[in-house]
């Protein structure tokens, strides 16, 4: 009887995890297709950043400040003020990185730098929300729906190498990402938070230069 | 002894018995000439045996880069990187497989290229003393204060993630001095790479480099290479063309042009021939005159394919040319003959004796040909030696007995027979000062001549090819055009330790910058073991001040006491030996085979510089002493190949002006008669020099053998005017050199109006050179000793 009792109980669990399972995916679709809706309509980005790094090898905690902005289809700027002026501009497959410690301005094609290349790929995808592009690159879970968070898995065995996740938060309007965190297999993470957001305002062209030294 | 006129008397009474074997053995010939081998290779008119201009053609021949087809992309204004590069791709598609191979638009995915992460770890073997020196420069508290920053920069920006590691591993930024070396390994000056492609600074032009199985020296292979590839060209988006660059084009644009000149050239002097022969000759037996070059050349073909196996279609086509001079044979025993139907047989014998000499000198001028180090034109020699003893033979047995009888016009032939400067006395001073005065001003002008034996001087160059090499070198420097260094080995090593010895010397001349070479990526074995030693004794003393200082600074910016703890293993970690299989599976297998290639049992290893003649002679001295290590480019070759021309043309203008001036003196026995024999081939010669300084015009590989033939008919011209002057008998000698000039001057001069180089040349020297010995012949010579009667 215990037996019969057990199974029965097991069979059941087993039911409800695959109807939970099927509800999820089928809410993951239905979410991502909302999220492509809303997301599409985004022509330019422009927000400050709060960056909090976890890294093993640092004795305290690496915080920083500093800005992004986008505009479509493929300019960037990623841009941190402290501790240490520097970061990046892309115009289309050129673009300029600059350290203001060390007073350098480095130009650099996408082409010829593979590592800026998928940064600038990973940027470009988050800031148009490149559902499609992001799907192939991770395996994506629904965390949840309100407000929508996503968990994400990387395909790529040779970014799986060192990438163990990211956990990505929607704004409540879902038309940009509120807060990334990436986890590395090592256990180190780091933890993006975007503030004043601004969606589709006006953005000059020399948001988009590098800064003169 | 009268062997001519007793043969001419004997044989007429048995024409038959003298026609049938004639016809008998031509007709043998012409069955044997389809089994005749003729190649068309340049090789031939090139010095071979152990020469070096021959040893440096060898190796040229055989470098991967000079068998590489280059296609470039041109894109218009409106047309984007991504389009272009699209078209790239495309075009290489539509390329048939079995023509086009190996194609290679680009380095491909960079970011795939496990060459980026793992150079670095190979440092230990490639770091030279002076990376060392730069190393030791980088270990003070102030660079190290630098560099940490730079390292906490990075960490925090998106891309730290990906880096993290590599700073734990080299914090002191170690690496960008292993991936220097591949600087030097880049073949193509002006390159970026866009999407894994090759695209040119201004981004309006890309390139595909690819191999093909046809030879550079097949006609018909370019044919259908060229063809199939404008096939795909043609569809290729609008805004955009493609150029194909390899030898190919050239072949396939000179053998056309060949083609079309001859048929011009043929067609003219087809028509001044036949004018010729109805204003002098105008008599159906005067026809064998004509046929008895082409029976020469018969026969003298096929002797010369016994002689060597295969012939070279230069040696020919030019062999056949020259040959033309045995018209004149047939012309003068025709004239001497035609004078008169009473005593011909004397007339013959008469004749017969500056024929045999005018023969006979022409046949040493060829046969000092035999001495040549160009094998094409030793060929030439037994050619023409075989075509003239054949000539000779058929003028004086053949052909009297074919010329028919004499059309006397008494009036006419008084009229002729009666000295020019008998009839204008004044006119002989006219002539000889306008003589003299045009071989003063020729002397003047032969200073300037200059010998040029670049190869691609003889060759036609189409101006949609010559446009596109522009374009090539304007987009990605001049890849094409580039000197090479050749490190021999009996065994890789061997050879790539020469090749490091070269890299060595470049560096004395502060050339490495200025050079593409493997030496600094791929060092022998020996160098990277002693490297390998130099690097632990440097990291033995300098580790503990490293480790000190990396921690003090790392301190400093919140890196904890052991983030750098992977450093210390990198110094002392054994990455092995760099050889070819590890450079091949970073993906530099189709590079590496441009720059190492098997030569027979020998490995060669290349090193390319700019093409500069002042660089050139410099380093040609520098490596003079470095057995195994051959410096060639084209400037260089050109001036070889230059020297030897020169060297051939000196020691053949001695020696055939030595046995000619011996057989003029045997035959005349007195020094006014040679001086005057000799006059009309130094006028045609001087005339030539003399125009061809004025006119810039260069001597080259074809001038030379054409010179022969201005010689030749020149001292022929002589003979026979000296000859004539001396002899009671008018054998009409003028009049036959008047026609022969004309002959040649048709035949040979009409080359002028060929358009490819190497023909105009033959063309201009013809031309030049009988324009001049004719006049002389005919007109100088009796000016200085009028004839009487």
């Amino acid at each position: 009887m215990k037996i019969a009792q057990r199974l029965w109980i097991t069979l059941l669990i087993t039911l409800l995890t695959c109807s939970a399972t099927v509800t999820r995916a089928a809410d993951l679709a239905t979410v991502l297709t909302e999220v492509k809706a809303v997301a599409g309509q985004t022509d330019t980005l422009y927000s400050h950043f709060t960056q909090e790094k976890h890294l093993d090898i640092m004795a305290e905690t690496l915080l920083s400040q500093g800005l992004f902005a986008y505009r479509k289809p493929d300019h960037l700027r990623w841009e941190l003020l402290t501790p240490i002026a520097s970061g990046f501009v892309l115009r289309g497959q050129q673009g300029e990185r600059w350290n203001g410690l060390s007073r350098e301005l480095e130009r650099f094609s996408v082409d010829r730098d593979p590592l800026m290349g998928m940064i600038a790929q990973q940027l470009l995808a988050w800031a148009r929300v490149d559902l499609d592009w992001l799907q192939q690159r991770y395996v994506m879970e629904l965390v949840s729906e309100q407000p929508l968070q996503l968990k994400l898995t990387p395909r790529d065995a040779g970014e799986a190498g060192f990438i163990d996740h990211l956990e990505i938060f929607f704004a409540a309007d879902r038309r940009y990402v509120e807060q990334v965190v990436l986890v590395e297999k090592s256990g180190d993470s780091t933890r993006l938070r975007f503030t004043d957001v601004k969606v589709n305002g006006s953005l000059p062209d020399d948001i988009f230069a590098a800064p003169g030294f | 002894m009268k062997l001519f006129q007793t043969c001419y008397e004997k044989l007429a009474r048995r024409r038959g018995r003298l026609l049938l074997p004639v016809l008998l053995l031509l007709g043998l010939a012409l069955a044997w000439l389809p089994q005749l081998r003729i190649g068309d290779s340049i090789v031939a008119m090139l010095p071979d045996g152990n020469s070096q201009v021959a040893r440096d053609f060898g190796l040229l021949q055989k470098t991967p880069f000079s068998r590489k087809l280059v296609i470039q992309l041109q894109a218009a204004k409106t047309v984007s990187t991504a389009d272009l590069v699209a078209a790239t791709d495309q075009l290489g598609q539509r390329l048939p497989a079995e023509l086009f191979t190996h194609l290679q638009s680009g380095p491909g995915d960079m970011g795939k290229l496990a060459l980026l992460n793992d150079l670095g770890k190979y440092l230990a073997v490639l770091a030279t003393k002076q990376d060392l020196q730069t190393i030791a420069e980088r270990l003070t508290p102030e660079q190290v204060d630098r560099q940490m920053a730079e390292n906490l920069g990075k960490l925090l920006q998106p891309q730290g993630v990906a880096l993290k590691e590599q700073i734990r591993r080299d914090p002191l930024n170690l690496t960008p001095l292993a991936l220097q070396k591949l600087l030097y390994l880049n073949p193509l000056p002006g390159v970026r790479i866009e999407q894994g492609h090759f695209i040119s600074a201004d981004r309006r032009s890309s390139l595909i480099l690819a191999d093909t199985p046809v030879l550079m020296t097949d006609a018909a292979g370019a044919r259908r290479l060229v063809d199939a590839f404008q096939q795909a060209a043609a569809q290729l988006p609008a805004g955009i063309s493609a150029s194909l660059l390899s030898g190919h084009p050239y072949t396939l644009a000179n053998t056309e042009i060949i083609k079309a000149d001859m048929g011009r050239v043929l067609l003219v002097s087809g028509i001044g021939l036949l004018a010729l022969f109805l204003i002098f000759l105008r008599r159906r037996q005067a026809l064998s005159v004509f046929l008895l070059p082409f029976a020469s050349m018969l026969l003298a073909l096929v002797v010369t394919s016994w002689w060597y196996p295969q012939l070279s279609g230069i040696t020919v086509g030019f062999g056949a040319v020259l040959l033309g001079i045995t018209i004149d044979y047939g012309l003068h025993v025709y004239f001497a003959l035609c004078r008169s139907n009473d005593g011909r047989g004397a007339r013959l014998q008469a004749v017969a004796r500056p024929l045999l000499f005018g023969g006979l000198t022409t046949l040493v001028a060829f046969a000092v040909l035999l001495r040549s180090e160009l094998p094409g034109q030793r060929q030439l020699a037994v050619f023409a030696v075989t075509g003239i003893l054949v000539a000779l033979l058929l003028a004086l047995f053949v052909l009297p007995q074919l010329v028919g009888a004499a059309v006397t016009r008494p009036e006419l032939r008084k009229g002729y027979r009666r000295p020019l400067f008998e009839r204008h006395p004044k006119l002989r001073w006219t002539v000889l000062g306008v003589w003299l005065a045009s071989m003063i001003f020729c002397a003047v002008g032969a200073q300037q001549l200059r010998i040029n034996g670049e190869l691609r001087r003889l060759s036609y160059v189409p101006p949609a090819l010559a446009q596109a090499e522009q374009q090539l070198a304007a987009h990605w420097g001049n890849m094409r055009g580039r000197a090479m260094i050749f490190a021999a080995g009996a065994d890789l090593q061997r050879a790539l330790q020469r090749n490091e010895e070269v890299w060595q010397r470049l560096g004395r001349h502060q050339l490495q910058d200025q050079v593409v070479s493997l030496a600094p990526l791929y060092p022998p074995l020996a160098l990277q073991q002693q490297r390998q030693l130099h690097w632990h004794n440097f990291w033995a003393e300098k580790q503990p001040v490293a480790d000190e200082l990396l921690v003090q600074a790392g301190a400093k910016y919140g890196f904890t006491a052991n983030a750098f703890a992977p450093f210390d293993q990198f110094l002392n970690t054994d990455p092995g030996p760099l050889d070819l299989a590890v450079l091949q599976s970073w993906g530099l297998g189709d590079l590496l085979g441009n720059f190492i290639f098997q030569d027979g049992s020998e490995f060669q290893v290349l090193t390319l510089l700019p093409d500069r003649p002042e660089l050139i002679a410099v380093l040609d001295g520098e490596f003079a002493d470095l057995s195994g290590v051959t410096l060639v480019s084209q400037s260089h070759f050109g001036r070889q190949l230059s020297r030897a021309i020169a060297g051939d043309f000196s020691s053949f203008i001695a020696t055939a002006g030595i046995v000619v001036l011996i057989l003029l003196i045997v035959l005349f026995r007195k020094l006014a008669d040679v001086l005057l024999a000799v006059l009309p081939v130094l006028s045609g010669l001087l005339f030539m020099f003399g125009w061809m300084g004025w006119l810039g015009v260069e001597m080259n590989l074809f001038n030379v053998v054409a010179s022969i033939l201005i010689i030749g008919l020149g001292v022929d011209y002589g003979i026979f005017m000296t000859c004539h002057s001396r002899q009671p008998q008018d054998l009409g000698s003028g009049q036959a050199i008047l026609v022969s000039g004309l002959t040649t001057l048709v035949g040979f001069g009409a080359l002028v109006v060929a358009r490819h180089p190497a023909l105009y040349s033959i063309g201009i020297t013809v031309l030049l050179g009988i324009c001049a010995a004719v006049p002389t012949a005919v007109l100088v010579i009796p000016a200085f000793r009028p004839k009487r009667w």
